[in-house]
């Protein structure tokens, strides 16, 4: 029976952006009979859960949450070498706008999402509308995040709730974030929720889509 | 006193006769005067007059010889994707491999890329100016400009994997900024602006800052000082408090802080430099004239 204690090293690993490090406490975990479950609850979930901690009452800075990003995916490609596992949560559908060609907060999204089990669509940057709502409905995505550092872009995220409606998808939530965007309210941006940050983001999605913080099975 | 002595007066915190006005007016100069943004950018004379358009209209005291962030690396050797409506970005890197690294020199701004156009706008601004209005050019700061140069991933990777190798790649990209700058000064700009905003602790720990950054940073700012700049202008967005006990020693006069930086906290931090700031951006497009008036009166 593990405990906690026994996935401290790992999960410091992890913070501390130590791919190497993260990738051998996996080994040295599974070498004494933890599964990849375990492992991927114990230390993946709980170290972006300090993560998530510590960015709220800390500046956070990308290159932190990079680096652990970057340990995060190392270790679920050693435990897993044949692929990862399928998704246990919501698609989620990414996208940087027509005419933003910024994708770094839009990456580091998408690995904290992909960390913490869900399915994710890259729709990449300078992503026309029509493209991110057709592929987010072929993908039967759950929401849209959509990230943003110019405000330009605004006129495109407002179209994107009545583009949804006109299509029968009033379920599908829509998330803003990036430098430009947070600046605005969720009212103007004619969104449901405006993230003040990655984490912030993933909290709303973890309970506009009722999921726990712990992977589903 | 004119727009010039107004802003080398507040610089050197002199008395001036109203705060200078310098907003960050780039591309909306080319929607201003009905030209395509993608002409704009590639054009030095385009370039120019939209400038002189904007800066007659509206009045404020300095004009901006800049394009987008995608010069430098250009003139290095990156392909650039242009679009009509929005400016250009890399969708070639010049240093793929790191290995690329040797091979690269460090461009002649008469003849690389579109560093030649920037310069024709320089001349053309300041013969048309003089010394009524300030001519501000703009270099890349090292930490932005080696993101342009080989991708924002790759760079922030190799500065944890391989630190003295990316510090390498920062010695390059602060030689290209300095004989940029200085070819800038040299066809007329009074100051460039130095735009590093991938150097932001929102990007990078302030201890990054530190040990990466400041040491270049300053070297580039006291390059273009000795080439003749009137001001050693830095721009790093986002909170960026942590790193302005840094500014002194890299040599800044004008600080350019972001809107969620507050103004007295900035100015307890920084009590000999120049700060300019600090509306948000979103209030030029949804907030009234008189909204931002209140702002920067408040």
């Amino acid at each position: 029976m593990m405990n906690s204690q026994s996935f401290d090293r790992l999960v410091k690993a992890l913070l501390d952006g130590d791919q190497s490090g993260a990738v051998a406490e996996a080994a040295n975990l599974r070498n004494a009979g933890v599964d990849n479950e375990q492992i991927i609850i114990g230390g993946i979930e709980t170290a972006m859960g300090k993560l998530d901690a510590k960015c709220t009452v800390e500046q956070f800075n990308l290159l932190e949450i990079m680096l652990a990003g970057r340990a995060v995916m190392g270790v679920i490609k050693a435990l897993y070498p044949d692929g990862p596992p399928a998704a246990t949560r919501e698609t989620v559908a990414l996208a940087s706008l027509e005419g933003d060609v910024h994708d770094l907060g839009k990456n580091i999204v998408k690995t904290v999402l992909l960390a913490k089990g869900y399915r994710v669509v890259d729709c990449g940057k300078d992503c026309p509308l029509e493209t991110l709502i057709d592929k987010a409905e072929r993908e039967g995505a759950g929401i849209i995040c959509i990230s943003g550092l110019i405000t330009s872009v605004m006129p495109l995220v407002r179209q994107v709730v009545p583009m949804l409606q006109a299509r029968g998808l009033t379920n599908m939530k829509v998330l803003a974030g990036g430098a430009a965007l947070k600046q605005a309210s969720a009212d103007t941006l004619n969104v449901d929720y405006v993230a003040d940050s990655v984490f912030d983001g993933v909290r709303y999605i973890e309970t506009s889509t009722g999921q726990a913080p712990e992977r589903d099975q | 006193m004119n727009s010039l002595q107004r802003i080398q007066a507040a610089v050197r915190f002199e008395q001036t006769d109203r705060v200078p006005v310098i907003p960050q007016v780039f591309g909306h100069a080319a929607v201003f005067a009905g030209k395509a943004l993608g002409e704009y950018v590639r054009d030095g004379e385009t370039l120019a007059h939209c400038q002189l358009k904007a800066v007659a209209h509206y009045g404020y005291d300095a004009v901006f010889a800049l394009m987008d962030a995608g010069v430098e690396t250009e003139a290095v050797g990156s392909h650039l994707k242009y679009h009509d409506n929005i400016y250009p970005y890399v969708d070639r890197y010049v240093i793929a491999d790191i290995g690329d690294l040797d091979s690269l020199s460090v461009p002649d701004p008469n003849r690389s890329g579109r560093m030649p156009e920037l310069l024709k706008a320089a001349r053309i601004l300041r013969r048309e100016l003089g010394d009524e209005v300030m001519i501000v050019g703009c270099v890349l700061g090292p930490m932005t400009l080696a993101m342009q140069l080989m991708g924002p991933e790759k760079a922030l990777f190799l500065a944890v994997d391989e630190p003295d190798l990316f510090g390498r790649v920062l010695d390059f990209a602060s030689d290209v900024s300095i004989t940029f700058g200085l070819a800038q000064i040299e066809a007329g700009v009074h100051a460039p602006f130095v735009f590093d905003p991938s150097a932001s602790p929102a990007v990078v720990p302030p201890q990054f800052f530190r040990e990466f950054l400041l040491s270049r940073l300053k070297r580039l700012f006291s390059a273009l000082k000795s080439g003749g700049s009137l001001a050693n202008w830095l721009h790093i967005a986002g909170p960026a408090e942590t790193i302005f006990p840094y500014y002194p020693e890299a040599g800044v006069e004008i600080a350019n802080f972001d809107y969620c930086v507050d103004p007295l906290r900035a100015r307890q931090l920084l009590p000999e430099i120049c700060l300019d700031g600090n509306i948000k951006p979103l209030s030029f497009v949804e907030a009234t004239p008189g909204d931002i008036s209140a702002g920067c009166a408040g």
